[in-house]
């Protein structure tokens, strides 16, 4: 049993959720966005966590295969499919014939509580980056 | 080899842990991977078995998907309460295993210098 390629499957679960929270503020900040590089209004993007088995070189060196560990990554980052607000702004430069104005379909507090969820899974995973840690110096202590 | 049967039987009390402490570790990772279901190690079983056997027998890590859970509709079933507290419980049983066999070679130790 490897206690260092513990560390390997928390950090991954760090990486993954943060990268969550990225694409969660970034969907928070274009809230408003009517123009982007491939027109029309911003898309809401969302996240998919796909879980993994990676190889542990030390696991490997050691002639064992431990298929237990789980990692985790970004699978992909695709776009929400519902359709865009149209609200009435004939003022507005991006406003069609009839005066509508086409709006990313986000919801704040959708947005907000998923933040709230990528962070603590954040925690949740530093915490067991300090357990694991705890262990291999408690697994030092021996020598002493 | 100096070693005494209490030190093996600790050596694999550790092993079963840290393999535990594993599978917790990756059921965190995966608190938000839909499909995910929660995995864990038969302990008691795995205790008894892995200290039944005298001579060196080494470990060999399986690991089963935990049932009745409450299943999210995603599909994943991680509990963030049993995971916690599984997580303190293994870290403190990896301690105890640790103090004991820190105690056993305080013995051995002890054996050494008094023959001098």
């Amino acid at each position: 049993m490897n206690l260092f390629g513990v560390l390997e499957v928390s950090a991954s679960a760090m990486i993954a959720e943060r990268s969550r929270a990225e694409v969660v503020t970034s969907n928070m900040a274009n809230l408003e966005t009517t123009r982007t590089a491939s027109g029309g209004p911003y898309q809401r993007q969302l996240v998919v966590f796909r879980s993994y088995r990676m190889p542990q070189f030390p696991l490997m060196l050691a002639g064992l295969r431990s298929n237990s560990a789980q990692s985790v990554r970004v699978d992909q980052v695709m776009a929400d499919r519902t359709p865009p607000v149209r609200r009435y702004e004939p003022g507005h430069p991006d406003a069609d014939r009839e005066g509508y104005v086409s709006y990313p379909a986000i919801n704040p507090v959708e947005e907000m509580t998923d933040l709230l969820g990528a962070v603590r899974a954040y925690e949740l995973n530093a915490s067991a980056v300090q357990a694991s840690k705890n262990m291999i110096q408690q697994a030092i202590e021996i020598l002493r | 080899m100096i070693d005494t049967p209490m030190m093996r039987v600790l050596g694999r009390f550790l092993d079963v842990n840290s393999f535990r402490h594993t599978l917790i570790v990756s059921n965190m990772a995966n608190i938000d991977t839909p499909g995910y279901r929660t995995r864990d190690v038969n302990f008691a079983a795995e205790l008894r078995r892995v200290t039944g056997v005298a001579e060196y027998a080494a470990f060999t890590p399986s690991s089963v998907q935990v049932q009745g859970l409450l299943e999210r509709p995603d599909r994943n079933n991680v509990s963030l309460e049993r995971e916690g507290l599984l997580l303190a419980e293994t870290q403190l049983r990896y301690r105890i295993g640790i103090e004991l066999l820190r105690s056993e070679f305080r013995k051995l130790s002890v054996a050494i210098n008094e023959g001098k």
